[in-house]
């Protein structure tokens, strides 16, 4: 088993980047966890390849948010699964998020430039 | 609505926290059955795919920890279940946790009911705009430092003149014959002596305060005397009233008509602290007719004023700075009348919460006597929790294994704190809530406990905000002493010895009791003292009540008059008097009839006559003796009961014009005329060259008040030789004396229909109010005997059932080498009873100089009173026993193999 923290408690920046990946990952279509999960390694080309399990707080984190939202439905092999999908609220906080993001990697582009 | 949704699903979480839970798991063993189906495509074998799985996944408990977390249910679920186990432990001790609950409910509740009366005093303030800017007004001679009320003529330069105060109003209290007229013509007025107060036209204006009907009087609305205005008081409003629409009505005031023309605020009760409850406000514009010959009082100046003042500070102005502008202006005063204002300053007070006199009653007196009634109180709740901690920490040893075990197993001390803060709290919660029931009684106990006048006084000790405010923060004061202490004593603990006396290596230390054993001996000597206290209260109070009073007062009416306010001259009151009397003692059921004032026990008024007595011992400066004196009619001995030793009652024939003579009391006689007979002995009214007055009887001493300096000696004159404008009509009868009251009533009203007939009672009840000071030392004095003694027994009990958990092994050994269960409660009781017999000792010694104090307010009791002495020392044996045997019957019931294993 992978090792981890009793509590794991990742700083807020990573934790936000985390939050903005589910969020990039559910604008096209509602999809569930494990879904997510994949596709974020696939854009990512397996560079970001994070604990799996800790998809599941940010999940739970950004519903409470009422960015996404979450139903039962069936997959294509017709199973159960939690399907998660952007809310308004949650598709606009994409583009903020995205926007704060972009200045945080100018400022520290500029910086390690300078 | 997006953050709607995120709210829904907390919600959910909130709600229902199993299905969040299965959830939950679904969804991971969905993922985790996802990704082995994902590697099982890519060629891993099945088995490795699922391992796999797993590990990609990480710790499925930290995430599902994570989640939990993450839900901010935690604390909702945990406390849960803290409060059922604290439910459970009070289902398994119910004795124990009403013995918390009726403790501490009577402890908070003795703090709100105390704070409730000083904030009724003190605290709250008037119901006036912006009252922290009221101050009162003073006259203060420079000489005496003594404060006096300001002078009618001063108070007008002061308003009109000085431009010192932002309005500056002037009040005093008054007692008005009021009649109301009953809605429809036939049923009869209703007329009643009430106490109101006289004030300036610009009264209501100066405080700022909204009425709750109509409109509040001016200096605008009519010329002064033309102005018959009258302000109703809320109370009188709903009470006489019924709280319809009275604006406009017309009442009678002293014969007058005066137009209703608003209803005050609720509460509002005037500016005089200490004062009674006006229930009507006039215009001094029509003192003429409120206050029959009151025109000297308003041409006063200086410190010879009649009525209290106070005045709003003008915006920007401190206090300092209008009391500095008013004694500048004291000084222009007395520059221009130098005969009246010699010498007189002034003085500012601050009138948030209304004011007195300050040489009447010192604030710093005020102040300290109200802290300390909180203050004692408050250690009161103190010892309380102190006692109930210790049997906390006792039942924290009890589960001393299991909270070692649960700290060995690693649970955080933080969370062993919450959970044993949580138990207390299902404990303290009952208690709280009686404390809340008894607060909101306070009402009622202020009506009980104040003595029945024809005006109301009190704190008005209503809880408002303050009082919540106050017993909620005693209550978590409590909660924290009662529940955190012996909680984080608890967690403290080293996991190690509890943990080897769990498995049973470690012999427990007999420890001295120590500071709790002295908590406790005090805790039982105050509980004495206060018992001793008590039962003297209720033994004089029961002995004043069946006491020889010196007059019958079974079976008689009265009720009184007051002639002087509807204007009656001395001849027309003589015929009224006269008239009345004749009437009534023609009454079927009526035995006899006399008037007189002041009768027996008649808390408002009292009245002296100044006798010269040749040879007497007396006043140097006016060569008299003053001597209280009741002024009767005709037949008034037998009236009224009282013994005739010598000589004859009053008869008709004692008239005006007809020799001056007078009644005596046995004291009165032997101390003016010892060794002699007193009848047809001489004295003098007023001095050596007065009236002569001949004794033509004497009666036996009367009791004429129940507290304070007794003086038996009385004087009885007739009131046709010294007449008084208000009286008392004293009717016995061979009826149930209440059932004649309306037939006087019509006798009365048939006389002068505009006069009101007050203070109707039985004489049996008037002897009773006059009793109302001992009766509440009684009544008060037992409750706090009451209450330390349940302190007392709960504190008892802590330290006997703390003392038997620590002695476990030792009486286990007792019991396995042969002691009997008999010897093991000797054992055990010896203990206690020792320290009930050093609380006994100590409470007894200091009962007695206690006793001694309180010697001057019991009436019929010795100070060393054999049956209140025996009595105590037997109720607190018992209490002892009790509190003993609870917590001894664990120890007997001891089986020797699970102590010893126990251990």
């Amino acid at each position: 088993m992978a090792r981890s923290r009793p509590h794991p408690q990742e700083p807020d920046a990573l934790r936000g980047s985390v939050d903005l990946l589910v969020l990039k990952a559910l604008v096209l279509q509602p999809m569930h966890g494990w879904g997510i999960g994949l596709r974020i390694q696939q854009i990512s080309r397996g560079a970001l390849d994070v604990n799996q399990g800790s998809l599941y707080p940010a999940l739970q984190r950004l519903e409470y948010r009422g960015w996404i939202e979450s139903e039962w439905r069936a997959t294509e092999n017709n199973r159960r699964a939690r399907y998660y999908s952007l809310t308004r609220q949650g598709r606009k906080a994409l583009g903020d998020e995205v926007e704060r993001w972009k200045r945080f990697v100018e400022a520290i582009e500029a910086v390690l430039d300078s | 609505m997006s953050w709607m949704k995120g709210l829904t699903a907390r919600a959910r979480a909130l709600l229902a926290p199993r299905a969040s839970e299965s959830r939950m798991d679904e969804e991971f063993r969905f993922h985790v059955e996802m990704e082995t189906t994902r590697l099982i495509a890519t060629g891993v074998p099945e088995f490795e795919a699922r391992r796999r799985a797993m590990v990609l996944f990480g710790g499925m408990d930290v995430h599902r920890e994570a989640m939990r977390d993450g839900r901010g249910t935690r604390w909702l679920t945990d406390l849960g279940a803290d409060l059922r186990q604290g439910w459970r432990a009070m289902r398994r001790n119910p004795g124990f946790a009403i013995a918390v609950a009726i403790t501490l409910g009577v402890g908070i509740g003795v703090n709100g009911i105390v704070f409730g009366f000083v904030n009724g005093f003190l605290l709250r303030p008037v119901p006036a705009r912006d009252p922290q800017r009221l101050v009162a007004l003073f006259s203060r001679d420079m000489q005496s430092g003594r404060t006096d009320d300001l002078g009618y003529q001063d108070y007008l330069d002061f308003r009109d003149q000085s431009g010192i105060f932002d309005g500056i109003a002037q009040s005093n209290g008054v007692p008005v014959n009021l009649v109301i007229n009953a809605p429809s013509s036939t049923a009869p007025a209703v007329a009643d002596m009430v106490w109101g107060e006289l004030v300036t036209e610009n009264y209501f204006s100066v405080l700022g305060t909204q009425p709750t009907l109509g409109r509040f009087f001016t200096a605008s609305d009519a010329p002064r005397g033309a102005n018959p205005y009258v302000v109703l008081s809320y109370d009188s409003w709903r009470r006489r009233f019924q709280g319809a629409n009275v604006i406009g009505q017309i009442v009678r005031i002293n014969g007058s008509p005066f137009t209703i023309v608003a209803v005050a605020a609720p509460g509002f009760k005037g500016m005089r602290q200490f004062a009674f409850w006006p229930e009507l406000w006039v215009p001094v514009g029509m003192h003429g007719v409120v206050l029959p010959g009151s025109d000297k009082m308003l041409q006063t100046r200086a410190g010879s004023g009649w009525m209290s003042t106070f005045g709003r500070l003008r915006a920007g102005w401190s206090i300092e700075r209008t009391a500095s502008a008013a004694s500048l202006f004291a000084k222009q005063l007395e520059a221009a009348y130098p005969d009246t204002n010699r010498q007189a300053s002034t003085m500012v007070t601050p009138a948030a919460t209304g004011f007195v006199n300050p040489s009447f009653i010192k604030p710093a007196t005020l102040r300290l006597s109200s802290f300390l009634g909180i203050f004692a109180s408050l250690m009161t709740l103190l010892i309380i929790c102190a006692n109930l901690a210790n049997l906390q920490v006792a039942r924290a040893s009890a589960r001393a294994g299991e909270i070692g075990i649960r700290l060995a197993l690693g649970c955080s001390r933080g969370r062993l704190t919450r959970q044993m803060v949580a138990e207390s709290l299902v404990f303290i919660l009952p208690g709280a809530l009686l404390a809340f029931g008894l607060v909101s009684l306070s009402p009622v106990i202020e009506s009980q406990l104040m003595p029945r006048m024809q005006f109301q006084v009190g704190p008005d000790a209503r809880p408002d905000v303050r009082v919540i405010a106050f017993t909620a923060a005693v209550s978590v004061l409590a909660a924290v002493l009662f529940g955190l202490v012996p909680a984080l004593r608890a967690a403290r603990r080293n996991i190690a010895p509890t943990l080897v006396r769990v498995i049973g290596a470690r012999r427990p230390t007999l420890r001295t009791p120590g500071m709790r054993a002295v908590l406790v001996v005090s805790q039982l000597a105050a509980s004495v003292v206060l018992l001793v206290g008590g039962m003297l209260f209720a033994r004089s109070f029961a002995n004043a009540r069946e006491s020889d009073v010196g007059f019958d007062r079974s079976n008689r009416l009265i009720a009184s008059v007051n002639l002087d306010l509807q204007s009656y001259d001395d001849n027309r009151g003589l015929n009224f008097y006269e008239t009345v009397l004749a009437r009534v003692r023609g009454l079927p059921s009526v035995v006899s009839a006399t008037w007189a004032t002041p009768v027996p026990f008649d808390t408002t008024y009292q009245d002296s006559i100044a006798l010269w007595v040749e040879g007497a011992r007396t006043n140097s400066k006016t060569e008299t003796i003053a001597i209280p004196v009741t002024t009767v009619t005709d037949a008034f001995v037998g009236a009224m009961g009282l013994r005739l030793e010598a000589g004859r009652d009053f008869g008709v024939t004692d008239s005006a014009g007809r020799p001056g003579v007078m009644i005596v009391s046995r004291s009165l006689a032997t101390r003016l005329w010892p060794d002699q007979d007193a009848i047809d002995q001489h004295a003098r009214v007023g001095g050596a060259s007065g009236p002569e007055v001949r004794v033509i009887g004497v009666v036996g001493d009367a009791t004429f008040a129940a507290l304070g300096p007794t003086t038996e000696s009385h004087v009885y004159v007739p009131m046709r030789q010294r007449y008084s404008g208000r009286q008392t009509l004293v009717v016995q009868t061979r009826d149930t004396p209440m059932s004649l009251l309306p037939q006087v009533r019509t006798t009365v009203a048939a006389v002068d229909p505009a006069l009101p007939l007050y203070g109707a009672m039985t004489l049996e009840q008037s002897v009773e109010n006059g009793l109302n000071p001992s009766m509440v030392a009684a009544v008060v004095a037992g409750l706090f005997a009451g209450l330390a003694l349940l302190i007392a027994a709960v504190g008892l009990y802590a330290v006997v059932a703390n003392s038997v958990t620590e002695r476990t092994r030792e009486i286990g050994v007792r019991l396995a080498l042969g002691s009997t269960p008999r010897g093991v409660l000797r054992l055990v009781l010896a203990g206690s009873l020792r320290l009930g017999a050093w609380g006994l000792a100590i409470g007894l010694l200091a009962s007695v100089a206690v006793a001694r104090v309180l010697g001057g307010l019991l009436y019929g009791v010795s100070t060393t009173d054999p049956l209140t002495f025996a009595v105590v020392p037997i109720a607190l044996a018992l209490v002892v026993l009790i509190a003993t045997y609870l917590p001894a019957r664990r120890a007997v019931g001891l089986n020797p193999t699970t102590a010893l294993r126990n251990e």
